[in-house]
């Protein structure tokens, strides 16, 4: 065993440890602002496991998406959002625990057996390092050219429909009749009346199988 | 999705080489999304024109989709039984089953914005946008249904879901939209999560390759579990796109809580564009686990119309009825999947082409009646015939229609069904399709009975109070225009359905992957 290959073994371990004790804790720990931390670690981790790929412009587009915009962005909104809320306590949240676990506990299981039956064709093709970044410009301008050039229309419609649900302009009346309008749906709810009383009273949305 | 290095050096020789010879205009063959292109091209002009303000846009929004959309219509048909060359190096296929169904997507776009204009103005949200974001998920529907690539796929998915999400929060002032666009986005990312998982296993079986012909081929030798897992988990991405119970939990709530043209393009639309990727995934690829995805999706069929059809009984608003009545639907299109014949797939597209006009007609009705009340309470539909007979009559044939009563489109749509699946030995299928059936024409009926056969008196308040009728509305004209063509091609459609069923035959026929999985 070379050194080289023991340094490769010993990040791989760190860097597996911190994703999976990293990911545990986003979705374990009761402060969000915990979790959003930990969430910039584990998107970290996981640009280092690119670069021991040898995908070094995946990780550094890991590193200045995930790390750079949209964790920021999520400490961002949990900072705007302060607001000390406690929550109602949910009925069976033990049962609901130990079954999610369980189901979960399952997946894994069957995730691992299907990882190990399976006759993978090992080793891969050899890696052909910092020429990847040179392969992705071309794959992006031939034969994934449509799904690249339909991406910026994805986009484009992300943005605009942000904006449209954030911004804070509200027709105050019917462009048309000069009606008030309210932005809501033309379908009100109502309280059901007394008179029908063939009729379920049953709230809005209700979770009905 | 694809890591760098990791290609077998002969696939990127063929794209090096290919990238940068002189002849790459001629290998695109871009001409096979123009279509897309004309939606495109109308949504940009939306977003611009929505610059000139609010009351320009009303006004000049309208015909520039209807520009598009026709276009879009007329460069599809002039594609029919084209040559059927791999566009974008194998992203993108025209063949006749893709053809047909962006038809369809395009053609549900075109009656849902004609729905759309009244109702958005009166509910006082931005037209423009609200146009060019349908039209958004119209150009990813469509490029759903011809693309060949699980790299096109996932972005095109995307681009449908997304659109669809934004439409279905669109009310942003109403609670219930809100919640809706919330439920919708939630469970439809895990659904996309899940198809990206399915397909990297995809990807690590092809030895990284993406097209679906490399797919393919990759299956016919590999039955290892990988691949078992990888079917199951692209078969709930399918399944959760077209509302196959038990992936169908979102559809009632987004139904209710979305603007109801939107319920109508998601209904139609988007349903359309997913059995179009079911066919191309699981026809397509999965050919040599035929027994498996079979016995799944019967499965699913099976619940679905018994689910869909027996809680549809219970609800007392019109438009969550219409989405349990839609997951029935969808399990009835299902029995053309299953079949996998020559009849089966073909009864398939002509159920999606009947399901678009009556279903929509059903739609154009509940729509005009919210905006003229407010309400879509089905108890206040009561006495309607006497205040507004188009309304009711529009309303009972749509109805009649989907339901399967015989002298409507609808009808013959159904029979074609259970014909083909009665020819493949799917006797539990149709069974079971079939009193199902029975059961949706009980819903269906008691609204019609609810409209027609109450006295005067016994009138809902609302119906009591009802406006007169007046068409003079900007955006009313097209509301009617869409109901009437949607009523006639219901009602008159199936006595001359003969055009469609060569139109369903043909689309079969000119399909490549279909006509090789009938062998």
């Amino acid at each position: 065993m070379t050194i080289a290959s023991t340094t490769q073994q010993i990040c791989f371990l760190v860097l597996s440890a911190t994703l999976v004790f990293g990911s545990l804790g986003v979705v374990l720990l009761p402060n969000i602002v915990y979790s959003a931390f930990l969430l910039g670690g584990v998107f970290l981790s996981v640009a280092g496991l690119y670069l021991m790929l040898n995908a070094s412009f995946v990780a550094a587009a890991q590193v200045l998406v995930y790390v750079g915009a949209v964790n920021v962005l999520i400490l961002f909104a949990i900072m705007l959002v302060n607001k000390q809320e406690t929550l109602a306590a949910i009925p069976g949240l033990l049962l609901r625990r130990i079954l999610s676990g369980a189901v979960c506990a399952g997946l894994f299981l069957l995730l691992v057996r299907v990882a190990f039956t399976t006759d993978w064709a090992l080793p891969g093709p050899t890696p052909i390092g910092d020429e990847a970044t040179i392969r992705i410009g071309e794959h992006l301008f031939s034969d994934y050219l449509l799904p690249f050039e339909l991406a910026s229309v994805l986009l484009l419609m992300a943005m605009i429909g942000a904006i449209v649900l954030a911004r804070r302009d509200v027709f105050s009346s019917d462009v048309i009749t000069g009606e008030p309008v309210d932005q809501g749906l033309i379908e009100k709810s109502r309280t059901p009346l007394l008179l029908d009383t063939n009729d379920q009273k049953r709230p809005m949305l209700e979770n009905t199988p | 999705m694809f890591l760098p290095g990791v290609l077998p050096p002969a696939v990127a020789d063929s794209v090096s080489t290919a990238a940068f010879s002189p002849g790459l205009s001629l290998q695109l063959h871009a001409g096979a999304i123009a279509p897309e292109a004309a939606v495109l091209i109308a949504l940009l002009t939306c977003l611009l024109v929505d610059l000139a303000g609010e009351k320009a846009a009303s006004r000049w929004v309208p015909p520039l989709c209807y520009a598009g959309l026709g276009t879009a219509l007329v460069l599809l048909a002039l594609q029919w039984d084209g040559p059927q060359d791999p566009a974008f190096l194998g992203s993108f296929l025209a063949d006749n089953l893709a053809i047909a169904f962006r038809a369809v997507v395009a053609a549900s776009t075109l009656l849902s914005l004609l729905l759309s204009w009244r109702y958005v103005e009166q509910s006082g949200t931005p037209v423009g946008e609200y146009a060019a974001i349908l039209l958004a998920a119209t150009l990813g529907a469509m490029f759903l249904c011809g693309a060949t690539d699980l790299v096109s796929i996932f972005i095109s998915l995307e681009t449908l879901s997304v659109s669809s999400y934004l439409l279905s929060g669109y009310m942003k002032r109403d609670a219930r939209s809100s919640e809706a666009a919330l439920k919708y986005l939630l469970v439809g990312s895990a659904a996309a999560a899940v198809f990206l998982y399915g397909a990297s296993l995809l990807y690590g079986l092809t030895g990284g390759g993406t097209s679906l012909t490399e797919v393919a081929s990759a299956l016919q030798t590999s039955a290892s579990p990988v691949t078992a897992l990888a079917l199951v988990f692209v078969l709930a991405t399918v399944a959760f796109k077209i509302a196959a119970v038990p992936f169908h939990q979102w559809t009632p709530d987004v139904y209710e809580g979305s603007p109801t043209p939107v319920v109508a393009f998601l209904s139609v639309g988007s349903k359309a564009a997913g059995f179009a990727l079911a066919l191309r995934l699981l026809v397509g690829c999965f050919e040599s686990f035929d027994a498996q995805w079979k016995l799944l999706f019967t499965v699913l069929a099976v619940l679905s119309m018994v689910l869909g059809n027996v809680v549809a009984l219970a609800q007392t608003s019109m438009k969550r009825m219409l989405a349990y009545s839609s997951i029935g639907q969808a399990g009835f299109v299902m029995i053309g999947l299953v079949c996998g014949t020559e009849d089966g797939f073909a009864a398939m597209v002509l159920y999606m082409a009947a399901y678009l006009f009556m279903n929509l007609g059903a739609f154009a009705c509940i729509i005009l009646f919210s905006l003229r009340t407010g309400s879509d309470r089905i108890a206040d539909y009561a006495g309607l015939y006497q205040k507004d007979p188009l309304i009711t009559l529009g309303l009972s044939l749509c109805l009649l229609s989907l339901g399967g009563i015989p002298p409507m489109l609808g009808f013959f749509g159904k029979i074609y069904l259970f014909f083909a699946g009665w020819a493949d030995h799917q006797y539990l299928l149709v069974v079971v399709g079939l009193v199902t059936s029975v059961v949706s024409i009980y819903y269906y009926i008691s609204v019609i009975k609810m409209m027609v056969v109450k006295e005067p008196q016994e009138a809902s308040d609302v119906v009591k109070a009802y406006p007169e009728i007046s068409w003079n509305l900007a955006g009313l004209q097209p509301l009617r225009a869409a109901l009437i063509t949607c009523l006639l091609a219901t009602a008159v459609g199936g006595v001359l359905s003969n055009p469609l069923f060569t139109w369903a035959n043909s689309t079969v026929a000119g399909t490549p992957i279909l006509m090789h999985a009938i062998g």
